[in-house]
């Protein structure tokens, strides 16, 4: 059984490959703004919803300080523990930018990670053919689509 | 730094039927420096080069056989050469099957004393 | 001495070691409170002294307190490699566990040191008894008979992390071993098949003390050939070529 929920179908098949591939322990497919599209690992609507918020704010956030610095913006962010790597990436899909986040454990490294990260890119944009609606997130639409999103990512 | 470790790697691959070698670092799996034959995937070589050594050091590690040194994965169609040197870096290999892996694991040694 | 004599001269100078006299005979005695109270009491005069480390280890035991005793007679051997007492009393120790092997190599320790001690001598001889009619009862046959190294550095194991024959030596854990060594299969087959090089048929690996050669006698499972550095790598592999071929000839004469 995979352990792979998307909110989107188009979204499970790659997931899946990198999770196997990888051996990542959790990742979270959201776009910039934290609307999660599919998860791996988590078993609470609580830690994906924070792990959500945190991961767009750290993109956001990164994503400013290139701008003061007039750099390009960042592609990936990597931070190594001891016994757990965390992994960002921004990346450009047809539904628009998407930020894959990524704990890994010391049965994987950067290296995996890195190199079927790429792999999963290209078979996400794909797979997933159609632009999804670009439209602002209103404040009040928010509540409602993450209720949705996560009452996909964790029905049975 | 960077073109000393070029010059290290390029009299590895001269040795024959080497068809890339690198420096890897051990834990990320990253490439340090390269020099492969075209068609080679250095990213690739080196995340599971670094993999396999690290499913190996478990491997030892259980058995109670101390710190790895030299693994040699033979395979039909080439084999991965992985020494690791004193500062958490490994020199990685791939060949075909026409080599003399006496003379490249030589090479290697050499190669890794740039890290003593 | 008897009890009431020494317990009167370790009152008149609790300096002196007779402790020791006194809290083996309360102990011997049944009295393990008191003896406990008189170890400890001498333990707080002298704190590193392995004879009083020794006693208070086997008021551990009789107390139904092993893993204490253990680590208490640990730290005698790292004060006194060759202490007998700390040797005989993890022998036991062992040996009430069932581990029969760390139990005889603590027992022999023992016997080296004093090989006219009677105690030591029986109880070695009733563990080497108990070890012997264990292997003769074990009816599951070596599959590598006959070959150099069969009882201590052969492994069969199955693709999904599980042991089918053999074992290795030391106090290697041989299932942790195996789930180790699927895992290092697992990812020697995908690097084979994501760089193009065919299909992995052997590997060999030098550690500090040991050399490793993993190789496949059917494509679910992996022969581990070990042995020591003095081996060649070159020999290691005609070594493990021929348990190769003894575990192959084995799996096929288990299929139904």
């Amino acid at each position: 059984m995979s352990g792979v929920r998307a909110v989107h179908p188009w979204a499970e098949k790659p997931m899946e490959m990198f999770i196997s591939e990888s051996g990542a322990r959790l990742a979270l497919l959201m776009n910039p703004t934290g609307q999660v599209f599919a998860q791996h690992g988590f078993t609470r609507a609580v830690d994906v919803m924070a792990a959500a918020a945190l991961g767009a704010a750290i993109v956001s956030s990164t994503a400013e300080i290139t701008k003061m610095l007039r750099e390009p913006s960042f592609s990936m962010l990597n931070h190594q523990g001891p016994t757990h790597g965390v992994f960002l990436s921004a990346f450009e899909s047809p539904s628009g930018p998407m930020v894959l986040l990524v704990i890994y454990g010391r049965e994987s490294s950067l290296g995996l990670v890195h190199l079927f990260f790429e792999e999963f890119v290209n078979e996400l944009n794909e797979a997933n053919p159609a632009p999804v609606s670009s439209e602002p997130v209103l404040a009040a639409d928010f509540e409602r689509e993450l209720n949705q999103s996560l009452a996909s990512l964790f029905q049975d | 730094m960077t073109h000393q470790l070029q010059g290290v790697l390029d009299v590895l691959t001269r040795v024959r039927g080497v068809q890339g070698a690198m420096f890897v670092a051990r834990d990320d799996g990253l490439v340090i420096a390269e020099t492969l034959m075209e068609g080679v995937r250095g990213k690739a070589l080196a995340a599971l080069a670094a993999s396999v050594f690290g499913k190996f050091t478990w491997v030892s590690g259980t058995a109670k056989a101390g710190e790895p040194r030299f693994l040699h994965m033979q395979c039909t169609e080439g084999a991965v050469l992985v020494l690791a040197t004193n500062q958490d870096v490994l020199v990685v290999i791939v060949t075909d099957t026409n080599t003399n892996v006496g003379l490249v694991r030589l090479e290697m040694l050499r190669a890794g004393e740039v890290f003593a | 001495m008897d009890i009431q004599a020494l317990a009167r001269e370790f009152a008149r100078d609790p300096d002196s070691l007779v402790f020791l006299r006194l809290g083996e005979g309360l102990r011997r005695k049944g009295d393990l409170e008191s003896a406990t109270a008189v170890a400890l009491s001498g333990l707080e005069r002298y704190p590193d002294l392995p004879a009083a480390r020794d006693l208070y280890a086997r008021l551990l035991l009789d107390a139904s307190r092993p893993d204490e005793a253990r680590h208490v007679w640990e730290t005698v051997l790292q004060r006194d490699a060759r202490h007998q007492g700390a040797h005989k009393g993890l022998g036991f120790l062992y040996y009430s566990r069932g581990d029969l092997d760390a139990a005889l190599e603590h027992l022999e320790t023992a016997l080296a040191v004093d090989p006219t001690d009677q105690s030591v001598l029986q109880a070695f001889q009733l563990v080497r008894t108990t070890a012997r009619t264990i292997e003769e009862d074990d009816e599951e046959p070596n599959i590598f008979a006959g070959l150099e190294g069969a009882e201590h550095g052969l492994l069969l194991v199955d693709d999904a992390g599980r042991v089918l024959a053999g074992r290795l030596g030391g106090n290697a854990n041989t299932d942790e071993m195996a789930a180790r060594v699927a895992a290092l299969v697992r990812e020697a087959e995908r690097t084979a098949r994501l760089l193009d090089l065919g299909k992995w048929e052997w590997l060999i690996a030098e550690s500090a003390s040991q050399n490793v050669h993993l190789t496949q006698p059917t494509n679910e499972t992996c022969l581990v050939t070990m042995r020591d550095r003095s081996v060649p790598p070159g020999r290691l592999a005609f070594l493990a070529q021929k348990a190769n071929d003894a575990a192959r000839g084995w799996l096929e004469g288990q299929r139904p």
